[in-house]
């Protein structure tokens, strides 16, 4: 059994290789908590997800940009992916569920990514469909999942116009799901005319706005 | 005062002769309209978004009509944001449906590292659109317009070669392999501005460079310093040494950390500076209005969205900030104007430029 010494050192270096984008550190010191009996769940909150919150810091504040952002995420999934398998099932829970996809018509996927990828990162279950992604599949989608949020991500004038075709399906069906909307396009004011129930700037505000949305208001996201 | 009420003031030169005088230093009437609107024109005469990519003929006649009938003042151009996909190998798609803009890249030619080694410089006779392009530009010569040719940017080249992901995770991982793509497309430029200024007139060629992807909501300063403002440095001397006098970059999105490796690119005498709503047109002029004409910055989600009062507001703020640039001012969207926008807030546009924008 590892004192709480040794949990508290290899999280933190679980963290540092999350911040410093090393995905091989990463890995190691994911097996480690496997190897030495760390609970790993607490690995994933207290060394990932605590790792993505400084990244998201970071590039709130012009330190990191995407390529940065990218590279912490792709540590981030490398440790998830050795500490997964050993959760127990009472300790799979998620914070929330959520929809995400670019709009029909739109290929641009790196933003709605990094917000899948923070989402990922703050504890909630994302069902990503992709980019180009037929109107009715977010209802069908959301229907399927029983998701709390639905993200709907545009980057061009003209595929920003599917959103309120789908936030008009999603009211018709799902009437108590929430819709978050971002992409280059749009402001908070095109999102509350499209009838949205947030809008978000960036990725981390993304996931901030989806806290709020679902009354997690103490976690600010994460 | 309420847009639309009053009546505008007659301008006194022809659009030719405004942007001739413009480019030559010579006094004009009026801050001139600068037409960055091209599924916009598609559909004001009745025809698919698509048209404006796909034949030169139709694509020309629907700006020129378009233009005509809200008082832009450049000349029709050509050109797309996923340019040099299909340039390097790679497949686009033409707008269709309700909700396309552009054409989008289907296949990139990049999607590991075996394939870098692969890519070749393409033939600028018969690769991708050029053809097509060509065509655009003899039409240009044939109604006398400014002969733009589209380059695309450097790394959004590279951007539209290598799927943009892959390309910021080489920066930080495999950076050799991304100047080896930004070498390429450099090469291409030049390339691709050669064939022109053999073709006409070099001092007509008007090279249009976009860099959207170097937005600082992707890659930093320092990233823009290492990976963009030496290919940028290259190609741009090099396309002036053939005689091009102006160069036309649209500075696209949030630049604001990267304006000053921007502003020490030699653009032409004076070179043409475009740019988004993100870059406020004051630093604009101090960064490049010395040497260079400045072009933007409306808001584009505002001319689609805003009301007409809003509008015409907004574009008589920036023209009274913009219009005494040492070197003028163009009046343009800070991006395409949305294709869906009302058209009375495209001719608020115009309006707002005759009503605001006279030289006494």
């Amino acid at each position: 059994m590892a004192s709480e010494e040794r949990i508290e050192s290899v999280l933190g270096r679980i963290q540092d290789a999350v911040v410093q984008y090393d995905e091989e550190s990463c890995r190691q010191w994911c097996r480690t908590v496997v190897e030495e009996g760390i609970d790993p769940c607490m690995a994933i909150v207290g060394g990932l997800n605590a790792g993505m919150r400084i990244v998201g810091e970071f590039y709130q504040k012009n330190r990191y940009f995407v390529p940065e952002l990218l590279l912490c995420s792709d540590a981030l999934y490398a440790g998830l992916e050795i500490l997964k398998p050993h959760l127990r099932p009472d300790q799979v829970k998620v914070k929330g569920k959520i929809v995400i996809g670019t709009v029909e018509g739109d290929i641009h996927d790196i933003g709605k990514n990094l917000v899948k990828t923070m989402f990922e990162a703050a504890g909630w279950d994302v069902c990503d469909l992709g980019k180009d992604v037929k109107l009715e599949r977010f209802l069908e989608e959301q229907q399927r999942t029983g998701a709390d949020v639905v993200a709907l991500s545009a980057l061009m004038t003209t595929s920003m116009m599917a959103v309120p075709k789908v936030i008009g399906l999603l009211r018709n069906k799902a009437p108590r799901v929430k819709v978050l909307v971002g992409g280059a396009p749009f402001n908070e004011s095109i999102a509350q005319q499209y009838g949205a129930d947030g809008y978000a700037s960036d990725a981390v505000a993304a996931v901030q706005e989806g806290a709020k949305l679902i009354g997690d208001k103490r976690s600010l996201g994460f | 005062m309420e847009a639309g009420v009053t009546k505008s003031s007659e301008p006194r030169m022809m659009s030719r002769e405004r942007i001739t005088a413009l480019l030559q230093g010579k006094p004009i009437d009026r801050v001139p309209l600068f037409p960055f609107i091209l599924g916009f024109c598609a559909k004001n005469v009745g025809l698919p978004i698509s048209t404006i990519y796909s034949d030169p003929e139709k694509s020309f006649d629907a700006q020129r009509k378009t233009h005509e009938q809200y008082g832009f003042d450049w000349g029709p151009i050509y050109g797309y944001a996923s340019y040099g996909t299909w340039e390097f190998g790679g497949d686009v798609k033409m707008p269709e449906g309700d909700y396309e803009q552009a054409p989008s890249h289907s296949v990139n030619p990049v999607q590991s590292e075996n394939d870098v080694s692969k890519l070749q410089r393409p033939d600028v006779k018969k690769a991708g659109c050029l053809p097509k392009a060509m065509e655009f530009s003899q039409l240009q010569d044939k109604f006398n317009t400014p002969i733009t040719v589209q380059c695309g940017g450097i790394f959004t080249i590279a951007g539209n070669i290598c799927p943009v992901e892959l390309l910021c995770r080489w920066m930080l991982r495999k950076s050799e392999l991304v100047h080896q793509i930004l070498r390429l497309a450099t090469d291409h430029i030049v390339d691709v501005v050669h064939h022109w200024t053999r073709m006409f007139a070099p001092h007509r060629v008007i090279p249009q460079i976009w860099e959207p992807l170097t937005t600082n909501h992707i890659i930093s300063p320092r990233q823009f310093e290492t990976f963009v403002f030496p290919y940028l440095l290259e190609a741009s001397s090099k396309m002036l040494a053939m005689g091009v006098k102006h160069l036309l970059f649209h500075i696209c999105g949030e630049q604001n950390g990267n304006l000053p490796y921007w502003a020490q690119v030699p653009v032409g005498d004076p070179g043409l500076c475009s740019f988004g709503k993100e870059v406020e047109m004051t630093t604009a002029i101090e960064y490049f209005g010395e040497k260079n004409i400045i072009i933007g910055n409306i808001d584009p989600q505002l001319i689609q969205y805003g009301s007409p009062q809003k509008v015409y507001t907004v574009c008589r703020e920036t023209i009274e900030q913009a219009k005494h640039a040492p070197r003028g001012y163009m009046m343009c969207s800070g991006c395409e104007i949305p294709p869906n926008s009302p058209p009375y807030n495209v001719y608020l546009m115009g309006k707002a430029a005759n009503d605001a924008g006279r030289y006494e």
